[in-house]
């Protein structure tokens, strides 16, 4: 089913996958087709992209344990001096390759190293990209190749109940840094969110459970946008972003969490202590 | 004793599936026993249960991960027999396996297989249930077990036929229970029943333990392994919960899922136990201490690594779960 998505654009996939339509027999497309230089297009027309230059980091596990949830960094090193534009992550072969882009704002910081976080799901055998765009425009990558294991086998929750209760509680945090002093502090949001990819039969209903995902992320600190993140089905259930941001006044995290239902979900940090 | 394309490669010696170490001892005997090379490939069948209490037979399956050489006979797989009919329980990794569970009922009795029951949606113990059809039993499940393999159908097959190869492959598919169990339910064989109970989230979200009465063996599924490493596949934390609530049963033997064919409660649960926590333990305080799934996967329960078999393929995997589920606490 996932591999006959392959490659086709979101829109698309979720068309058939709402019309309902058995796409178990179609044949994959063209499984060893290069995607990037689509996507990259797609997003950033004709831009030039500098290449594993050192200013953008990707770690990623040496082997795909659980591909329903594999872990992404990102770290922008701290001899990377100025402010960050956007950071846009992909996994080339996922039904939607866009994972996620984030627009960074004022509160974002300067003067360390800055990093994101996240899980993602991995379909199939794929590159995964981090583009940073700094501040004067340019535009840096770093890839890394997932061997995943699992495909959409992992894709099914492990208890569909436990991960529908709840759904919406959101929890923020703040590191704070060993030395308070330190310009970059980090934060963490977790959201309950079933993340439904609409790849995933309702057996007692024969039609697939409708995609329900975390579609856009705000975070300020102290009132000032932090960074705003345009998500996908790509990131994993239970949603779950590790982050790093300026250090302010009070350093008081505010979130707000809208799904592709319009539902929308806010989380904040406790009164801060630090 | 069913015959195999396995063994009769084996006996001509030319075999693409060389003999195991199981059915080496098998083959030795028969070859010190039989004048020649005149070897009986039918002593050396893969399955080979035991009767382990009366009218309690149980196949051992090997300690590694689904392959060609073995033919998905990686987990446990068994049959009961009363006086009206056959209740099978879990059926091996592929068709051919359960064909060949079949045979060895076959040569036991010929009564009536009126019961297929799967313990979980696991294709190691699942994917045999095709070579079942033709008996048109009643195939049993806990009342998730029908979603479960339904959502998963796809990639159930995709994953196994890969790692089987098509040959050993060939025949199996899914195939949804026909009676599904949400509360305690026996089920009569004549002279026996069988307990039937669902299980809250545990190894997976669709665990059933069955328990044969008349001689008291549990059959735990994998909410019991041994030697082969735990694989998490639902809630560390009910599972935890659940193994609390079993060892407080008496029981006379209970057969795991993976491990040997009967094993004695409560020590039996004893190391499994021991894996589980040392993950949640450590899991725990490394999200008290704020540190992230990645560094979590590199140190968490590996004080456990030397006391199973397949550490490597399923343990950062179990942490990973174990993570995503405890960091709500």
């Amino acid at each position: 089913m996932c591999n006959g998505l392959k490659g086709l654009t979101r829109s698309f996939a979720v068309v058939v996958l709402a019309a309902g339509v058995a796409i178990a027999s179609t044949p994959p497309l063209q499984a060893e087709e290069n995607m990037w230089p689509t996507l990259k297009a797609e997003a950033f027309g004709d831009r030039p992209i500098q290449e594993e230059d050192g200013m953008v980091v990707l770690e990623t596990p040496q082997k795909v344990e659980d591909a329903a949830l594999v872990p992404l960094t990102v770290r922008v090193p701290p001899h990377v001096k100025g402010k960050l534009k956007s950071l846009s992550l992909f996994i080339d072969n996922n039904p939607d390759p866009k994972v996620a882009t984030l627009t960074y704002g004022p509160a974002a910081g300067t003067g360390g190293e800055r990093s994101f976080s996240t899980r993602v799901r991995v379909d199939n055998f794929s590159h995964a990209r981090a583009v940073l765009e700094l501040e004067d425009g340019s535009l840096h990558m770093a890839t890394k190749f997932l061997a995943a294991a699992g495909g959409c086998a992992a894709m099914q929750a492990k208890d569909p109940e436990a991960d529908v209760a709840g759904m919406g509680k959101t929890i923020v945090r703040t590191f704070t840094p060993a030395l308070k002093s330190s310009p970059i502090w980090s934060g963490q949001v977790m959201v309950k969110h079933p993340n439904h990819n609409g790849m995933q039969l309702d057996i007692n209903t024969a039609k697939f459970i409708p995609a329900l995902y975390v579609k856009e992320m705000t975070v300020t600190r102290d009132g000032e946008l932090v960074f705003k993140l345009d998500g996908t089905f790509s990131i994993s259930t239970n949603p779950n972003f590790r982050f790093t941001f300026g250090k302010g006044e009070k350093n008081d995290l505010d979130v707000v969490i809208v799904d592709t239902d319009g539902t929308e979900f806010t989380g904040q940090t406790q009164a801060s202590g630090s | 004793m069913p015959k195999t394309e396995e063994t009769k490669q084996a006996a001509c010696g030319c075999g693409a599936y060389p003999l195991s170490r199981r059915n080496l001892f098998g083959a030795a005997l028969a070859l010190a026993a039989a004048p020649l090379l005149r070897y009986d490939p039918a002593q050396a069948a893969s399955v080979d249960p035991s009767e382990v209490a009366p009218g309690i037979f149980v196949h051992q399956g090997r300690y590694e991960v689904q392959s060609p050489d073995n033919r998905g006979d990686i987990a446990n797989a068994s049959f009961v027999v009363g006086s009206d009919g056959v209740a099978v329980i879990d059926t091996s990794g592929s068709a051919k396996m359960g064909a060949e569970l079949r045979e060895a009922i076959r040569a036991v009795t010929d009564k009536p297989i009126k019961y297929v029951i799967n313990t979980h949606m696991h294709p190691d113990h699942v994917l045999g249930n095709a070579a079942f059809s033709q008996d048109e039993p009643e195939f049993v499940g806990h009342y998730k077990l029908a979603r479960a393999l339904g959502t998963r159908k796809e990639s159930y097959l995709a994953a196994n036929e890969q790692m089987l190869g098509p040959e050993a492959f060939e025949g199996s598919e899914i195939i949804l229970p026909t009676r599904l169990i949400k509360e305690p339910t026996t089920l009569d064989l004549g002279d026996r029943e069988l307990l039937l109970e669902p299980q809250a989230t545990a190894h997976t979200d669709n665990d059933l333990i069955v328990t044969d009465t008349k001689t008291d063996t549990l059959f735990l599924g994998d909410l019991l392994f041994s030697v082969h490493v735990p694989t998490i596949d639902g809630s560390i934390k009910g599972w935890l919960a659940l193994l609390d609530e079993i060892g407080k049963r008496n029981a006379a033997r209970v057969v795991p899922g993976h491990g040997p064919k009967t094993m004695e409660l409560p020590q039996a649960l004893v190391p499994e136990q021991r894996y589980l926590k040392a993950i949640a333990d450590d899991v725990r305080r490394q999200i008290a201490e704020g540190k992230t799934l990645s560094e979590a996967t590199k140190t968490a329960g590996f004080s456990e690594k030397d006391a199973w078999k397949l550490f490597g393929q399923y343990h950062v995997r179990n942490v990973t779960a174990a993570f995503a589920e405890l960091e709500w606490d």
